[in-house]
């Protein structure tokens, strides 16, 4: 199948790129910095894998690293190609230009799940040394998580890179949204919110539904959101289960729209 | 059924038209060369054909499908040497020939193909590290997979040394012996002389000839241009060689004679140059090429209106 040829050869590309590994390494080793760090001194039963994964790593690195390298793998996806010209190889082979654009989100994407994998191993290694109570489960489970996070930037990033014609128009756009997502999206939709508020009094709603579906819109607060209810044995269930299934319904959202809409433009253009 | 066929397709970019209300006809099984000087909308055209740019105007049919709605399944059976392209740095060159049999589908292996365009012992290395020469060979290597119907070669020899010409000229005529149509760009008449069945002459987005390489020989005519070194070259021995029947033109370059003549006169422009005094030292003949012709057709002040045309204004210049 087309798209699977594309999604393979690019998945070879990806993890043979050197940013990537560079990318991986740093990642591992602040993750493993951190889990030594961190580490509880003298009792050591106190201090769990759970806790170190959602109070310390998750809020400071995977939500805020794990994005970032998702756009550095995507924006340079089709804009890259387009502007070296292998795109010309690329396309005088029987794919279609969906194939090329979803193709890449699969390809890059798996590029992506295995580096955080990659990733999350030294970290292990560490929490097997030091004493914490080690949960593997807990901690592949995260990972999982970790590398979802970084699929939908991948995906929002390669329909950035799909929309554009060039790789810094593409990177622009690239940073723009982990900009928007990752540093400014509570200031972002608080200003929103406050501005609309008289209009949306008027409306069947309230403001505080309102912002929850916000905070549940955003990618990396979904992820967090998702991440912390399995770390704390209520996946799917619990109190917050509204707030989950629409912080998935919003995952798939933001995996699949981006590089529709940037396939919309791409596929219009002469290349 | 017609392998290429172009009605009324103009191009037109938002600062220039790239091609203008072109009609082209590439029949199956014939190997058609495209020629025109860089810039004249070649590329444009193959790109309209690939459905890389969709024309402004005109309809393009590729083997028997629209080219925009059925791009996919004509490339399916179109092997393509683009232009301009770049490879995947980071994968091998046999990794690039694989990625090839799976997109489409081919039940073929790597290693013959990559041998037939020599590549096979550079085949482990990864691409990024090859030669232009190779990178050409490694994209035709990618365009022959699976026997395609039509071949598209968009300046096949660039980057190619004579020897890489020569193999890619033999693989063009083997695809051609195979029954495949073979359609391939140049702004070098003599890579497309000895191969094509046809050649058309684009200029600023329009077809100016299209005609055999016989055809367009009879246009430039037998005439031969004979050198003839003197001690002197005198008015009077000009006089008396321009005097010879069938000479229709004759230029003095310090000592050296430039005739243009019918080839049976050659002994009597001689004769008549030794009859006016000059010692004739040495004397050689060379063809009329239709590499005139083809720059006269693209480098000329107008596009001439005919192949007569353009051969005897190239002889009287």
């Amino acid at each position: 199948m087309s798209l699977l040829a594309v999604a393979n050869k690019d998945f070879q590309d990806t993890v043979r790129s050197r940013g990537m590994a560079l990318l991986v390494a740093l990642f591992s080793l602040l993750v493993a910095v951190f889990a030594y760090v961190v580490r509880p001194q003298g009792q050591a039963d106190q201090f769990a894998t759970e806790l170190l994964l959602s109070a310390f790593v998750g809020p400071v690195l995977v939500t805020g690293l794990v994005p970032l390298v998702g756009v550095v793998v995507g924006y340079n996806a089709v804009s890259g190609e387009r502007e070296s010209g292998s795109l010309k190889l690329l396309l005088s082979l029987p794919h279609s230009r969906a194939d090329v654009v979803f193709g890449k989100v699969l390809g890059r994407g798996a590029a992506l799940a295995l580096a955080t994998f990659a990733g999350f191993l030294l970290p292990a290694l560490v929490l097997l040394v030091i004493p914490v109570t080690f949960n593997a489960g807990s901690f592949l489970g995260y990972t999982v998580f970790a590398a979802a996070l970084g699929v939908v930037f991948v995906a929002i990033a390669v329909g950035c890179s799909a929309a554009v014609a060039t790789r810094q128009r593409a990177l622009i756009a690239g940073v723009g949204v982990y900009a928007l997502f990752v540093l400014l999206w509570g200031l972002f939709t608080g200003r929103v919110v406050g501005a609309f508020a008289g209009a949306i009094e008027a409306l069947p709603v309230s403001v505080a539904q309102i912002r929850t579906f916000l905070d549940a819109a955003n990618p990396t607060s979904g992820i967090e959101l998702l991440a912390n209810a399995f770390l704390g044995d209520q996946l799917l269930s619990g109190d917050s289960l509204d707030q989950q299934v629409s912080a998935v319904a919003m995952l798939v959202f933001w995996t699949l729209a981006p590089p529709l809409a940037g396939l919309l433009k791409f596929d219009r253009d002469d290349l | 059924m017609t392998a290429i066929e172009l009605r009324g397709v103009t191009k037109e970019f938002p600062s220039v038209t790239a091609v203008s209300d072109l009609d082209l006809t590439v029949e199956e099984g014939e190997v058609y060369g495209f020629l025109g000087p860089n810039g004249a909308g070649k590329s444009t055209t193959i790109d309209m054909v690939l459905d890389l740019v969709r024309p402004t105007e005109g309809t393009v049919t590729v083997l028997g499908r629209d080219a925009t709605a059925d791009s996919v399944a004509i490339r399916r059976r179109t092997g393509v040497l683009p232009d301009g392209f770049s490879v995947y740095d980071r994968l091998s060159g046999r990794r690039h020939v694989e990625f090839a049999i799976e997109s489409k589908e081919a039940d073929a292996e790597a290693d013959p193909v990559l041998e037939r365009v020599g590549l096979l012992e550079d085949a482990d290395r990864k691409a990024g590290g090859y030669s232009k020469g190779m990178r050409q060979r490694l994209a035709l290597a990618m365009a022959l997979v699976g026997e395609p119907d039509l071949l598209i070669l968009d300046e096949p020899s660039s980057g190619l040394d004579p020897a890489g010409v020569k193999d890619m000229r033999e693989i063009v005529a083997a695809e051609a012996a195979r029954g495949a149509t073979v359609f391939f760009s140049s702004h070098v008449l003599a890579q497309v002389e000895a191969v094509c069945d046809r050649v058309g002459i684009l200029r600023e987005g329009e077809l100016v000839a299209e005609d055999s390489i016989e055809g367009l020989r009879e246009a430039v005519g037998d005439g031969e241009t004979l050198e003839v070194a003197v001690d002197d070259a005198t008015d009077a021995v000009v006089d008396a060689v321009r005097a010879v029947e069938g000479v229709s033109r004759v230029e003095a370059d310090g000592a050296m004679l430039r005739v243009s003549c019918d080839p049976g006169v050659k002994t009597r422009v001689i004769a008549a140059a030794e009859d006016a005094g000059a010692v004739v030292d040495d004397f050689h003949t060379e063809e009329a090429s239709l590499e005139d012709l083809f720059l006269a057709y693209t480098e000329g002040e107008a596009a001439p209106t005919g192949r007569e045309d353009a051969a005897t204004g190239e002889v009287d210049a």
